[in-house]
């Protein structure tokens, strides 16, 4: 009986092992087309390693001037930096207002932000747009950071461990003696530190990939992002290079990945289940 | 008395700074556009001619929608899009999650495999896959070369088969997440039920449809709303797979929105069409949440 589930699990291994290997092929194939010169691309049966890999395409990918690709990756990585600090600054303490405090208009502006999760951001965007024409924001990196503070479900996450946290707040020794920061700063934050964590993986990979907003709001290429840089080489005769940039996109998000799996997945499920 | 009062105005006062900054980015920069972006639906205007050039026109946008053909094609589209690369993505990665729930060795391996998609730059993936279907590219010179067919097809040239690649390619990297949320959602699916159906003989067939099916039935109307409004907004897939020259058989309704605005400069008729947009999808989910009562266990 046990032989033969070993058997079954065996085959089933082999049968699901193929099915999952067609979702990394095209990748494993974009690495080795990267390695390649132009004209051998395209050659079939794939010659999956290539010989001689061709990392030129990789040295004039981040080193020509005038698509400073390495430049494009500082820019993302500081725009995804600052998403990152600010949202979780801001979105803790929202939702320490929200779980903690009481004051008046408090169900009123919680449901107002949830609404608002409803609108698409293409309903708001060339509002915006104006909007940051008319501020001198256009075409600066704020105009990506700025929008992605306001995160509802972040509030909305946070607040729900918030409220598992037992602190009665009712006791006049907290009033009078300690504030609200410190049991902000001091208790609450440091106790939901996992939350965080992922809520951090899930802003950095939003913002890291984004397309839309860079590509309404950024027009100056050394203001590029990863994601406008990418989309430079999308002509024929930048193929293996277009496919360079790609695999220096993907690769450090895949690196996370490979070390933080756990806040990845946390990130994905907590919005599952509650979702 | 006093004391308590002076105590909420002081707390009422903190609760405020705690709020502000999400308060002021949401008054700003959400609720201040909404207002302006159902105005500006009402109206004519070329962003190039300044603030004085908005002209009010009623309802003629959204009546010049009913005959806009490529609106109707858009709509269309996305309509298809979304149709086919829903229920491929639910049945795959109820597959993936199934199964990777150890039933396989290997399996944090596989599931990698599994998510890398997911996470990956949307652009970076486009790009890969306009070098797969290109018409001399892999896709082709497999169909020809190994399964024997004639010629290649030309699946971004012709208006009957380009959404294809777009659909596997949006199908192809969703399914890492639908995939995390099914695995959670079996987990929390009670052992002693399996223990009971085992003890009574049911198959692992019966067992799959007759309680994981059932029992995380919530988890598939959650992602299929999830996964509804995401395709509805498809688009950076769509614009770099086309190389930013959309046609009648692939323009999804983002992509017609962006052009009319930023290719076109017509701010008011793009925010009609955005508007129709966010109606459609709240339409949508509201009718899913009515059908949700009809065969969602719970």
């Amino acid at each position: 009986m046990k032989k033969k589930k070993r058997t079954s699990k065996i085959i089933t291994t082999v049968v699901i092992g193929a099915f999952s290997l067609i979702f990394v092929l095209p990748l494993i194939w974009m690495i080795s087309a990267s390695l390649k010169p132009n004209y051998e691309i395209f050659n079939y049966p794939i010659r999956w390693i290539p010989n001689p890999p061709m990392v030129q395409n990789y040295i004039t990918v981040w080193t020509d001037e005038t698509m400073p690709f390495g430049l494009m990756y500082l820019n993302s990585l500081k725009i995804a930096v600052f998403t990152i600090i600010g949202k979780l600054i801001i979105s803790a303490g929202a939702a320490y207002a929200f779980s903690k405090m009481r004051f008046p208009g408090k169900n009123f502006i919680f449901i107002l932000f949830l609404a608002s999760m409803m609108i698409p951001t293409q309903v708001t965007i060339l509002p915006r747009f104006v909007l940051f024409k008319e501020l001198g924001l256009y075409n600066t990196h704020a105009s990506l950071i700025l929008p992605a503070l306001f995160d509802v479900s972040a509030i909305f996450l946070l607040r729900q461990f918030y409220s598992a946290v037992p602190i009665d707040l009712s006791e006049s020794a907290v009033l009078d003696g300690a504030s609200h920061f410190r049991i902000w700063a001091q208790i609450i934050v440091p106790l939901t530190k996992a939350p965080m964590a992922s809520l951090a993986i899930l802003a950095l990979v939003t913002s890291w990939n984004d397309y839309f907003n860079p590509l309404i709001f950024i027009v100056s290429k050394n203001k590029y992002t990863v994601s406008l840089g990418i989309n430079n080489y999308t002509a024929d005769v930048y193929v293996n290079m277009g496919l360079a940039a790609s695999v220096s996109a993907i690769l450090p998000i895949l690196l996370l990945y490979i070390f933080c799996q756990k806040y990845f997945e946390q990130s994905i499920a907590s919005s599952g289940i509650k979702g | 008395m006093a004391k308590t009062n002076r105590l909420a105005r002081r707390e009422a006062a903190q609760a405020y700074i705690f709020l502000g900054p999400s308060l002021l980015i949401f008054l700003v920069l959400v609720l201040l556009p909404v207002l302006f972006s159902g105005y500006l639906a009402f109206t004519n205007w070329d962003f190039a001619s300044g603030f004085k050039g908005i002209q009010w026109v009623g309802f003629k946008n959204f009546v010049k929608l009913r005959t806009d053909r490529n609106f109707n094609f858009a709509l269309q589209n996305t309509f298809i899009y979304t149709v086919a690369s829903v229920p491929l993505t639910l049945l795959i990665s109820l597959m993936f999650a199934y199964f990777l729930n150890g039933k396989v060795f290997f399996q944090k391996v596989m599931r990698t495999f599994v998510f890398i998609p997911y996470i990956s730059n949307m652009v970076a993936l486009a790009l890969l896959f306009r070098c797969l279907f290109r018409s001399d590219g892999i896709i082709n010179s497999m169909l020809t070369q190994t399964f024997g067919m004639k010629e290649g097809l030309k699946w971004m040239s012709s208006n009957d088969l380009n959404k294809i690649p777009i659909i596997l390619l949006s199908t192809w990297a969703s399914i890492g997440y639908s995939m995390v949320v099914y695995m959670a959602a079996m987990q929390g699916v009670s052992e002693s039920l399996y223990e009971a159906a085992a003890i009574d003989g049911a198959s692992s067939r019966q067992t799959f449809w007759h309680i994981t099916v059932p029992l995380i039935s919530p988890t598939t109307f959650f992602l299929m709303i999830i996964r509804m409004i995401a395709v509805f907004k498809i688009f950076t897939s769509v614009k770099v797979m086309s190389g930013h020259v959309t046609s009648r058989g692939n323009v999804s309704l983002i992509v017609k929105i962006y052009d009319d605005a930023f290719g076109n400069y017509k701010f008011g008729y793009a925010s009609a069409e955005a508007w129709v947009l966010f109606v459609i999808i709240f339409a949508a989910t509201l009718l899913q949440f009515w059908v949700k009562k009809k065969w969602v266990y719970d």
